[in-house]
């Protein structure tokens, strides 16, 4: 993750570029748009995770199946009828429609899954922790409690399972009972301790001053010009929008705006983060051959 | 006047109709972005609440504690596939913070849980159904003696809470984002469908009431009482 390009830079255009993003992915129903979504968001999302993005695609592949599918079922409208089913016309337009509505949700998804591996946890609350700064304070002991309470429960289970109250071959009535027993001794062990982090909270001087953050992040030159290249190709994509560029209706007649400059702008737009990530790694490449 | 009642008034007078006026200019699939924009100002009153009260620190760790508690609790259950008690959490936790802790409990335990599990678009819809299940269970029975609290009652007040309040909620998530026509036969379809997913839901939160309520609450209610916290 250290070698993402994207991930370094300032939080608030990490966050701004994905805002931006998934609502051009939601509004967008064009499927040249769609097509350029998928691709752009397809590409970042391999090069962020890999081997790992291929297993996520292959399992939003059924689901984008499944709901091209279904949605002829309930939307009769369309010309072309390609068969009957249950004695209603499943049309080639609501297909179609269904297709398109498929590629918005795995767009949305890859999108998403990006966002969670460049906007961690510390960026997030770097970013909002001082609108809300309880909230912000709250969320960060979270995130640190939730590691501590899986570790404390595979200790607890460890245990038990050393006194032979392992969990395996047991009915269904004394699994749940089982669970139930470590989840108290869970509640038990992290209420306590909990209230002893508020004590030594309170005494190094929680509440007496603003809270800082771990990272510093500035907004550097680099920053600022990457913020207005988005800002300048996503104001051209909403006036595109705007004109009617990327508009495309499937039933009953599929019709769709002609292609226009709009689409490679909103291409530019959504391949930034791609271009950055190549980029840094072409360069770390030089830097490396040179030494 | 409070930081919280002015946006409340804002959002529920501004921010919310502005949302759905505008909302009808945009193409597409315009209405799951609108949606959302709702969800957003629905929660950030109950966020700015929670601000404006200035928590003290003992107060904020019980709700850190109760909300990884709520996430975490999947881990207890290894040898039971597909058991959440999560529910259940936020409802004992909604119970013994009242309404807003509960709401509170309920929200950033959705939020907190998608860091793991990846966000989606679905993030806002969880905060939501969460948080009005711990607002529920705080409504009805913080500080309040008349509804009896037996493992019994409790346990079906969590299922007809968990099958009324958190599934329609996440239900009309999956209709906006994967209908392209909304009749009543496709709309109910998809709510069908998922009937048998939200009853598995609702009878773990039943079990884990049945069983749980009882000592949790008893140690809730020691922890309380000890340091006086929600007294």
């Amino acid at each position: 993750m250290g070698k993402d390009g994207f991930s370094k830079c300032h939080p608030a255009v990490n966050f701004l570029f994905f805002v931006g993003a998934i609502v051009f992915g939601v509004l967008f129903q064009h499927p040249a748009y769609l097509l350029a979504g998928l691709l752009c968001a397809g590409a970042y999302y391999l090069l962020l995770c890999g081997q790992k993005a291929l297993k996520s695609m292959a399992m939003m592949l059924p689901l984008f199946l499944i709901i091209a599918a279904i949605n002829p079922l309930f939307n009769t409208r369309g010309e072309h009828i390609l068969f009957h089913l249950f004695g209603r016309p499943y049309t080639q337009e609501a297909l179609g429609y269904g297709f398109a509505v498929g590629s918005i949700l795995v767009i949305t998804l890859l999108w998403f899954g990006c966002y969670n591996r460049v906007m961690t946890e510390d960026k997030f609350t770097a970013l909002f922790g001082n609108l809300m700064p309880a909230l912000s304070l709250l969320l960060v002991m979270v995130f640190r409690l939730i590691p501590a309470l899986l570790y404390k429960s595979k200790q607890i289970t460890d245990a038990r399972r050393c006194i032979g109250k392992s969990g395996e071959n047991l009915t269904f009535r004394q699994k749940i009972s089982s669970g139930m027993t470590v989840l108290l001794a869970l509640a038990g062990w992290s209420l306590e301790s909990g209230i002893l982090t508020a004590d030594s909270m309170r005494c190094r001087g929680y509440g007496t001053a603003r809270r800082t953050n771990f990272q510093v992040y500035r907004l550097h030159l680099s920053d600022w010009v990457l913020l207005a290249a988005l800002a300048l190709t996503a104001a051209v994509t909403v006036c595109g929008a705007a004109v009617g560029a990327t508009e495309a209706a499937y039933v009953p007649v599929f019709t769709a705006a002609p292609v226009s400059v709009f689409l490679p702008v909103y291409c530019i737009f959504l391949l930034i983060p791609t271009i950055i990530h190549i980029k840094e790694v072409v360069l770390c490449r030089i830097f490396i051959s040179k030494i | 006047m409070k930081k919280s009642t002015v946006f409340t008034l804002l959002s529920v007078f501004v921010l919310i109709p502005g949302a759905l006026f505008l909302g009808r200019f945009l193409p597409g699939r315009g209405f799951y972005l609108t949606s959302t924009l709702v969800i957003l100002f629905v929660l950030l009153p109950f966020f700015l609440a929670f601000e404006d009260r200035r928590p003290q620190a003992r107060e904020l760790v019980l709700i850190a504690v109760l909300c990884a508690l709520a996430v975490a609790s999947r881990a207890a259950f290894v040898w039971l596939p597909h058991f959440k008690p999560l529910f259940g959490v936020i409802i004992l936790s909604g119970i013994v913070c009242g309404a807003q802790g509960g709401f509170l409990v309920g929200a950033v335990s959705a939020f907190a849980s998608n860091f793991l599990f990846g966000q989606g678009p679905w993030t806002p819809w969880q905060m939501l159904a969460y948080g009005i299940c711990g607002l529920v269970a705080g409504a009805c029975y913080h500080k309040k003696d008349r509804l009896p609290k037996d493992p019994l009652s409790l346990g079906l007040f969590g299922f007809v809470a968990v099958l009324f309040t958190v599934c329609p909620i996440l239900d009309t998530s999956t209709v906006l984002t994967s209908l392209t026509v909304f009749t009543p036969a496709s709309v109910f379809g998809i709510y069908a469908a998922a009937i048998p997913t939200n009853l598995i839901q609702a009878g773990c939160t039943l079990v884990t009431l049945l069983v749980l309520s009882k000592p949790l609450l008893y140690k809730l209610a020691r922890i309380t009482q000890k340091y006086g916290l929600y007294q």
